[in-house]
């Protein structure tokens, strides 16, 4: 209890100090020390003068009242952000998009595109579409703009739309951006083999170490999505390699890892990626996997800290309901989850808050609803094993023999190792209903 | 609603952060930050640029080792650093590259010339370095990436034909100990090819030389704080084609036909991810013809579309030719400088943008340089303006080549095409100003951006760019092989310039420029002689005719005067 009332009291000492950072550097180099995680990918990753914020900082030196710049030093912090998850980068791109209004309120779609990537990075999805929306209209071919809308359009569960936007962008200047995109849009709809064949594009096309282990990490994803843990695992490694730092492939071998019950292995990664990027999300997935290897009291303390981590972002003017539910749920509030889940439903239709809607009203006990959601998480027929085990588990629970059965069954067999708790469960509850066929 | 809610929230709890972590801050720094983030949606990269497809210079000359060839030189990837670790720059291999010739001046390409690379990657999953020892040669076991191209060309819309594939790209320079003699390498990865091709692509120190403090004109500044290549000590990737003349020129005659224009485009595959996920057809990413298009004509909200666009369609693109032709650059000068700005439309920028420098389109230059409505073969009818790079390939060497090209009275640079030395932000800061139209340079803008030659000295046969910076940015190119180590503002006249050179006539070697041309005799102090000159190669025996009348007092007063270089003096032909 002591040990977990330091951490926390570290993290928001350690918030306050990233805000300072943060608030002292947005104008670059002289006028702050610049946070330590930059200084160790600056030993791994491009030259100081092949890194976009210092090449941005350096011509802004020069050419100050460059407005565009101004907007693209924001979006060289927000991928910065991005890369190392580290959102202590979002003011600094802030300050920098204010900067490039300032600049030029006006006909300023460069600072349009930065400030909606921006909102995108903070989860305001409608505002990121409005501004994305503003940029088209001042730039029709500025591919940018598309990227961001069909980002925002995607997070807002307004799948044609999104897909139309994709297209734009590759019409428009097909590359990684392009194609990473349109790999997403492919693999919500199921089509993973397509998704996978831009995503090898996109590799192609990657030339910086972070783009390559973002390629690698999405490819690797894909494998696991499909059950090919081998193949996830391959993509990690080469990922890994362009990027050590690279939070996500970290996260996905820990994946693989727990998946082929190399626990300590996973639990050791997880503890990596929670140290470099104790996002909720992370330290919620740490807790679980911490709780399956019977580790309860540090998956007690890891879940206090996603907790924490949550309540920082909500401080902090975040809103992000999905988080929340997810929360609730592995606290055992599920009244909690679905108003949280409902909250997000209203703002935004994603299959992942249907999906995360839907186990919420299950477990509150309201099946009948919960059976809607779950379904429509699939609708579009993205192939996620956790979507088709949470649309099983409450057709069993409603009494739905022959259609639980399929469903499970068809989580086990997208991926046999999805979840180290959920598949387990599937399959007990399939030996329940009479074994596997 | 719930957006605008939770904006005002986070301002209004800003204070309050800010508070408490100001109380903490002398307690806390080295901390590393920790972030107050949401678990991540699926975030893919945004980036602003993308410099493997992004052309950023694209150069067409003549150089005097090789007559009756001419030579393209196109670049990508700037500010690559030579230096802190071991950085590798591929090509895009999911790129198609073009240089593109229109010699009929129909705004559509009569020969194309097309690069595709590939990546050998030999490392498998032991290593993660480039190369693991030194590397003597291109075929060296321990150079572990490697590129290699495919060339081909098209003519008159024929399908393309493979010219040579397999060829080597020179590597990324990473370093002395890796690289012990770069310029062997360098010189493995020029290839011949049947036809009198020359060809090479690979890295080289960026030839562009300016101070990015011009661009500070652009946002109301001034020219106060200028004379820093900031380019200086980047290497760029770069393709260099030297072909015959017959193969650009019009009817395979560069006598009748000697005016060509080029630009380079890049393609990527066009995806679909609906009706099927189906695949076909190519996507224009990047256009490049003239030097600084896309910061000083075409700025904000156009360039996507210029980038996007095909030079057919450029005039029928009225936002395009009102840039060119009420250009905004003036006006900024006129506010700081008080140098008026010309009276619009401007059709002397029009004519050297997007018709080349012609009397034959009614343009105010009164001089024939470099439009291929000066071909003999061309009609005048299927003449469509376009925004190209445009070269006379007749025009007579220049012994001293001028860096202000045109405008310093040296026709055979630009916008006479390009040369590696010429001075391209001047000569367009004072075309902008109006220098083409009066023949008068304007004297407050007579430094320019103050920086006035590449930091390293080309070479004087192919492939001219200068081998790639060995040493970190703003040292001294101790590291480099030969002939990137004279540095300094060697400039103009040095031994190692390319000087360029000209004429059909293989043997014919341009005569020493006279220092004192009849033409000038009397006018040298004036300074104010309205530009009147004609190029062309116009006749029935194809010999090149020249008349020059250009003076300009500020550029004696300062420097050596404008080469003049009399040509077959009957046969000049004003058109």
């Amino acid at each position: 209890m002591r040990r977990h009332r330091v951490v926390r009291a570290t993290i928001v000492i350690v918030v306050a100090a990233a805000a300072i950072l943060s608030i002292g550097a947005a104008f670059g180099r002289q006028s702050g020390p610049p946070p330590r995680q930059v200084a160790v990918r600056a030993a791994s990753g491009p030259a100081a003068s092949a890194d976009p914020i210092v090449r941005a900082q350096e011509r802004l030196r020069l050419v100050p009242r460059d407005w565009r710049t101004w907007a693209g030093l924001a979006v060289a912090y927000l991928e910065r952000g991005r890369t190392t998850a580290d959102p202590s980068y979002y003011p600094k791109a802030d300050e920098a998009v204010r900067r490039s209004l300032a600049l030029r309120p006006d006909d300023n779609a460069d600072a349009s595109v930065a400030r909606g990537a921006l909102a995108n990075a903070r989860h305001d999805f409608a505002a990121a579409r409005r501004d994305a929306l503003a940029a088209t209209r001042l730039n029709a071919y500025g591919a940018n703009a598309y990227a961001v809308l069909a980002d925002a359009e995607t997070q807002l569960g307004r799948p044609a739309d999104a897909t139309a936007a994709v297209q734009r962008l590759l019409d428009l200047r097909p590359g990684l951006s392009a194609y990473a995109r349109g790999s997403y849009d492919l693999e919500q709809r199921g089509a993973l083999a397509a998704a996978t064949d831009l995503m090898r594009r996109a590799l192609d096309a990657a030339m910086s170490p972070s783009d390559i282990a973002f390629c690698r990490g999405q490819l690797g994803d894909l494998a696991w999505l499909a059950g090919d843990l081998s193949g996830a695992a391959e993509q990690y490694a080469a990922g890994l390699g362009a990027d050590p730092h690279a939070v996500s492939l970290l996260r996905g071998r820990a994946r693989v890892a727990a998946a082929s019950g190399r626990l300590d292995a996973a639990i050791a990664d997880y503890a990596d990626v929670t140290r470099r990027s104790p996002t909720v999300g992370y330290l919620l997935e740490y807790a679980r996997l911490l709780r399956t290897a019977g580790r309860t009291r540090e998956a007690a303390e890891q879940l206090a800290l996603a907790n924490d981590a949550q309540r920082l972002f909500v401080a902090n003017g975040g809103v992000d309901g999905l988080t929340a539910a997810e929360l609730a749920i592995e606290a055992g509030r599920p009244s909690d989850a679905v108003a949280a889940a409902r909250a997000e439903w209203a703002r935004r239709r994603h299959a992942d808050v249907a999906d995360i809607l839907g186990w919420a009203l299950h477990l509150a006990a309201r099946d009948g609803e919960a059976l809607r959601y779950a379904r429509l998480a699939g609708a579009r027929g993205a192939l996620s094993a956790t979507y088709a085990y949470h649309v099983g588990m409450i057709e069993l629970s409603l009494g739905q023999r022959r259609a639980a059965r399929a469903d499970l069954e068809r989580a086990l067999r997208r991926n046999p190792a999805f979840s180290p708790i959920d598949a387990p469960a599937a399959r007990r509850a399939l030996a329940g209903l009479g074994g596997a066929r | 609603m719930s957006t605008t809610a939770s904006r005002g929230r986070r301002r209004r709890r800003a204070p309050a952060a800010i508070a408490v972590a100001a109380a903490l801050a002398g307690a806390l720094y080295g901390f590393a930050p920790i972030d107050a983030g949401a678990s991540s949606h699926r975030e893919a990269p945004l980036t602003a640029a993308d410099p493997a497809v992004d052309n950023t210079d694209l150069y067409a000359f003549v150089s005097k080792d090789r007559p009756g060839y001419v030579n393209f030189v196109a670049n990508w990837i700037p500010f690559e650093e030579p230096n802190g670790g071991p950085n590798f720059y591929p090509f895009a291999t999911d790129a198609s590259y073009y240089i593109n010739v229109d010699n009929n001046g129909d705004a559509r390409p009569d020969a194309r010339f097309r690069w595709t690379f590939r990546t050998q990657d030999r490392r498998g999953t032991g290593t993660f370095l480039y190369n693991n020892g030194p590397v003597t040669s291109l075929d060296d076991e321990n150079l572990l990436v490697r590129q290699i191209y495919t060339l081909e060309s098209s003519f008159n819309g024929a399908p393309f034909k493979t010219r040579i594939s397999g060829a080597p790209v020179a590597p990324s320079r990473t370093g002395r100990a890796s690289m012990p003699d770069y310029g062997k390498l360098r010189d493995q990865a020029v290839v011949q090819l049947p036809g009198g091709w020359k060809i090479f692509a690979g890295q080289a120190d960026d030839p562009f030389f300016l101070d990015l403090r011009v661009f500070d004109l652009l946002y109301g500044g001034d020219l106060s704080e200028t004379g820093q290549d900031t380019l200086a000590g980047y290497n760029v990737n770069t393709i260099v084609l030297q072909v015959p003349f017959k193969d650009v020129a019009l009817g395979g005659d560069a006598a009748r036909n000697p005016v060509i224009g080029v630009w380079t485009t890049t393609d990527r595959p066009r995806v679909r991810i609906t009706g099927g996920g189906s695949y076909g057809g190519q996507v224009q990413v990047s256009r490049l013809g003239n030097p600084l298009v896309n910061e000083v004509v075409v700025p904000n909200g156009l360039k996507d579309a210029f980038n996007a666009s095909s030079p057919d369609r450029d005039a029928k693109n009225p936002t395009l030719v009102k840039r060119v032709t009420e250009p905004e650059v003036p006006k900024l000068i006129q506010a700081i400088y008080g140098i008026p700005a010309p009276a619009t439309p401007r059709n002397d920028l029009a004519e050297i943008f997007l018709t080349g420098i012609t009397t034959k389109a009614g343009g105010p230059i009164k001089a024939d340089v470099n439009s291929q409505l000066n071909n003999a073969d061309v009609s005048a009818a299927g003449f469509v303006p376009s925004e190209q790079l445009r070269l006379n390939l007749g025009v007579p060497i220049a012994g001293q080549p001028n860096r202000l090209g045109v405008l310093g009275g040296d026709l055979q640079g630009f916008p006479n095409g390009r040369r590696l030395t010429d001075d391209v932000v001047d000569i367009e800061l004072q075309a902008l100003v109006g220098a083409a139209q009066t023949g008068k340079l304007i004297d407050a803008l007579a430094a320019g951006d103050k920086v006035d030659a590449n930091d390293q000295a080309f070479g004087a046969a192919f492939p001219y760019v200068a081998p790639p910076n060995g040493a970190g940015v703003n040292t001294a190119g101790s590291g480099s092989a030969a002939g990137s180590g004279a540095g300094g503002m060697g400039g103009f006249g040095g031994a190692t310039q390319p000087a360029p050179s000209t004429s059909d006539k293989p043997s014919a070697e341009a005569p020493a420029p006279s220092l004192t041309p009849a033409g000038y005799a009397g006018n040298t102090d004036s300074g104010q002689v309205p530009m009147a000159v004609a190029v062309s190669a116009v006749g029935a025996a194809g010999v090149l005719a020249l008349a020059l009348l250009f003076l300009i007092g500020w550029w004696r007063r300062r420097s050596r005067p404008a080469p003049i270089t009399p040509g077959s003096t009957d046969e000049t032909l004003q058109l």
